[in-house]
């Protein structure tokens, strides 16, 4: 039951707080102390940090997309994934995306970012014309919103989950040594999955904001046109 | 034959069922993985040139398949650690 349900730790004012949120703090207190140390001494480490996530989003975006405006968030996305998944070597702390409610949470707001950087993007109405190009498509549509927003929170929490759950049996069994491949194993996993859920938001967000090709000719064309005349 | 009363019979069943459901749920989805690393080897092999792109689509598409092991993996641990059936017989 403790494995699936996290623990209940104490109580702020009859809110109870998990074990899950208490190494979320402290992990978010370990990331700013690691920001400032590297803005301070390294910049240059900083910056290839940054080039290297922006690889990595530019992989799967469309090609003629300005990537400083979804960075920010991917990349927050990422750091947060990266630290948040092989948290649970840290000693007395587990990692906070292995409680469902963190994942949910990223998940909606991955769906949230979706919508709005494709508003953002192509307007209001000219989102809502591509949202679904044959409007027979729309309930397809919908569904695969919602489906993909739940196996997003789903995939990270189970691998995460499973990952930290075989390592523990295997520690109960046989403490010395024996777990240590299982462990690096959840690291290699846990990174793994971070890589994934930011390369698959990126990919959500890039089918949000991209214009369909046949829309950009006639967009041309129409163009075209009203000058010649 | 025994006279089992209900909770018992509710556990014995969730843990024969779980064991069958994490045996199916493990071996399809790696045997398909196992068909899609070998289809992207294969295409590897037949040009190298374009192995950071198939690297990039074979992991998006082998966590996409994995999540369907996952699911299996959620459903069997809440039947075993939060079983729901168990409250509603008691």
């Amino acid at each position: 039951m403790d494995a699936v349900i996290p623990k209940t730790v104490f109580y702020i004012f009859s809110l109870p707080i998990s074990d899950t949120l208490v190494s979320t703090w402290v992990m978010m207190a370990i990331i700013i102390i690691i920001a400032f140390l590297i803005r301070k001494f390294k910049p240059t480490a900083g910056e290839m940090i940054v080039e290297m996530i922006n690889d990595i989003i530019g992989s799967v975006m469309p090609e003629d997309i300005n990537l400083t405006k979804f960075l920010p968030f991917l990349g927050t996305l990422a750091i947060f994934l990266f630290f948040g998944n092989i948290f649970s070597v840290v000693p007395r702390m587990v990692s906070p995306t292995a409680n469902l409610s963190t994942t949910a949470a990223l998940a909606i707001l991955v769906f949230l970012a979706v919508h709005f950087y494709g508003i953002s993007e192509k307007g209001l109405w000219g989102y809502i014309k591509d949202f679904a190009n044959p409007i027979f498509m729309l309930p397809m549509e919908i569904v695969g919103q919602l489906s993909r927003t739940l196996s997003l929170a789903v995939r990270l929490f189970g691998n995460i989950l499973s990952t930290d759950l075989i390592a523990a049996i295997v520690f109960s069994l046989i403490p010395f040594l024996v777990p240590l491949p299982l462990i690096a194993l959840g690291l290699l996993t846990g990174i793994l999955q971070a890589y994934i859920f930011v390369v698959l938001a990126s990919l959500y967000i890039g089918s949000a904001v991209e214009i369909e090709e046949m829309e950009q000719e006639r967009r041309l064309l129409r163009k075209e046109a009203s000058e010649s005349i | 034959m025994w006279q089992l009363d209900s909770s018992t019979l509710i556990t014995v069943v969730t843990i024969i069922a779980s064991s069958i459901g994490i045996v199916l749920g493990a071996i399809v989805p790696a045997v398909m993985e196992g068909i899609a690393v070998q289809k992207a080897l294969d295409g590897i092999t037949r040009q190298p040139e374009a192995a950071n792109d198939l690297r990039t689509t074979l992991l998006i598409s082998m966590a996409l398949l994995e999540s369907t092991a996952i699911y299996v993996l959620l459903v069997i641990l809440v039947l075993l650690f939060a079983n729901p059936l168990l409250d509603r017989f008691f």
